[in-house]
């Protein structure tokens, strides 16, 4: 069933991308897509470098202008800039966002000043050992591993209880060990009603969490089904046939 | 409001802590500060110079190549981890992240003065007037306005492979009325001359830096969206 059919059955859409188009110059990144995602929703989007999944998740994050089409959080267009959709947006990236030369706990801080939160001597605490950092809390990031760091970066994302999250190649960099540990982690995240979208390369790992996936060819979703309706050696197949067909 | 100067204080602490930690650009800038006036000690013959004469040009251009060293990396600790994208995508607006920059190079420069005021006492045995007070002011307004346009355009540089090299082009014809006025009136202030002879240019130079901060802050997001 493709996505878009789909979102009835997840309720009134939070997150919804509108035939969105993004073009760098003569260089089209995002082709027309569209998606709606219920609450409680996780849709894997898979492609190869250059697809534009990464221009796609900045344009769900409102990080980035689209050229047409629009992005609309719970009914109502996002536009660059929209302090109220932010703050209902959490994302994490293969990039931490953190800065080395602070502590995990001064890192947590700061994201939680930036959002207004008040609570942060409870919150950051909580959230440090949600990911099983307290240890680590007064270690500036540049001493700790990469996946430590993805670790943190997971508590940041989230220290604002974001009812979305986009997952940017959240696995880039990470041993099997840590890959382990972030996938527990973000399998964590379909308990909570969060709206999730995840772009990545892994399949094994994307297919696992998705209630739905999409793989994207030069900016466009070139295939979309259920996870009911997929296997993995279904999953890798489409992918190649997506993938050698548009090369 | 207020959450938004708690959010625009939050940057502030972050960069000033992360400056105390790492020391990069307050150590570069203060080297460069000290070494100019050490150089300027030589290379000027103080017997046929009345140095004086050359207190507020001397003490301004220090400032600025100074200054302009470390407000060239004010978006460089952003790029470690794609930090910047975490500000860029956080709720805080981006005329807030922009005034957030201002203020913490303001300090910075502000500190840089202070280095650059002591050497050159040191060096030259400078007078600098019998009016600390309106010394101040005008060392600080013709900073922000300094800062306001050096912030703006360390963004638009640090989007560019030529980044540290570009900046000083772009920059140093925008500074012109920042040397023109605030040499005129520091070299009046050190000379003790009446207030009334002060005010015009510090006027100006107010005028010139409510400008470079209102186009600073409205242009902010051109720079940074894509």
């Amino acid at each position: 069933m493709p996505a878009t059919a789909a979102a009835s059955r997840a309720g009134p859409p939070v997150l919804e991308a509108a035939s969105l188009v993004r073009d760098y110059g003569p260089v089209r990144a995002v082709n027309h897509v569209s998606f709606r995602l219920g609450a409680g929703e996780f849709l894997s989007v898979f492609g190869p470098n250059g697809a534009g999944k990464t221009s796609l998740l900045r344009l769900l994050a409102g990080g980035l202008r689209p050229t047409s089409g629009e992005v609309r959080v719970s009914g109502i267009p996002l536009t660059v800039g929209d302090r109220a959709a932010r703050a209902r947006i959490g994302i994490l990236s293969h990039l931490s966002f953190l800065y080395g030369r602070l502590t995990a706990r001064e890192n947590l801080r700061f994201y939680g000043r930036l959002h207004g939160l008040g609570d942060l001597d409870s919150r950051v605490p909580d959230r440090l050992a949600d990911v099983g950092l307290e240890r680590y809390a007064d270690s500036p990031v540049d001493t700790l591993s990469r996946g430590t760091v993805q670790r943190l970066a997971v508590a940041r994302a989230l220290l604002h209880d974001p009812g979305i999250v986009l997952l940017d190649e959240p696995y880039t960099g990470l041993d099997a060990y840590a890959g382990a540990m972030l996938q527990e982690l973000l399998s964590a995240l379909k308990d909570g009603g969060r709206t999730v979208v995840m772009v990545t390369h892994n399949l094994g790992r994307g297919l696992e969490l998705a209630d739905r996936v999409a793989i994207q060819v030069r900016g466009s979703f070139v295939f979309e089904a259920e996870r009911a309706d997929l296997d993995a050696a279904g999953l890798e197949r489409s992918y190649r046939r997506a993938v050698e067909g548009r090369a | 409001m207020t959450v938004y100067l708690r959010q625009v204080a939050a940057i502030v602490r972050k960069d000033l802590l992360l400056e105390v930690r790492t020391g990069e650009r307050l150590a570069a800038m203060g080297a460069l500060t000290v070494l100019v006036a050490v150089l300027f000690h030589f290379a000027i013959d103080q017997g046929l110079v009345r140095m004086q004469l050359l207190a507020a040009g001397l003490i301004w251009m220090t400032i600025l190549f100074g200054g302009m060293l470390g407000m060239g990396r004010t978006f460089e600790m952003e790029r470690e981890q794609g930090a910047i994208q975490g500000l860029l995508t956080s709720p805080v607006p981006l005329d807030g992240i922009y005034l957030a920059k201002v203020v913490s190079n303001f300090i910075l420069v502000t500190l840089i003065e202070v280095v650059a005021l002591a050497a050159y006492w040191l060096f030259f045995g400078f007078n600098y007037g019998n009016d600390p007070l309106l010394l101040a002011g005008v060392l600080g307004v013709a900073t922000l306005g300094f800062v306001a346009v050096t912030t703006l355009f360390s963004a638009i540089s640090a989007q560019t492979n030529m980044g540290q090299t570009l900046l000083p082009i772009l920059i140093f014809p925008l500074l012109v009325p920042v040397v023109i006025f605030g040499v005129t009136a520091t070299g009046r202030i050190f000379a003790s001359r009446p207030v009334q002879e002060v005010e015009g240019s510090l006027y100006l130079l107010a005028a010139f830096t409510v400008v470079a901060l209102t186009a600073g802050t409205i242009l902010f997001r051109y720079v940074v969206e894509e």
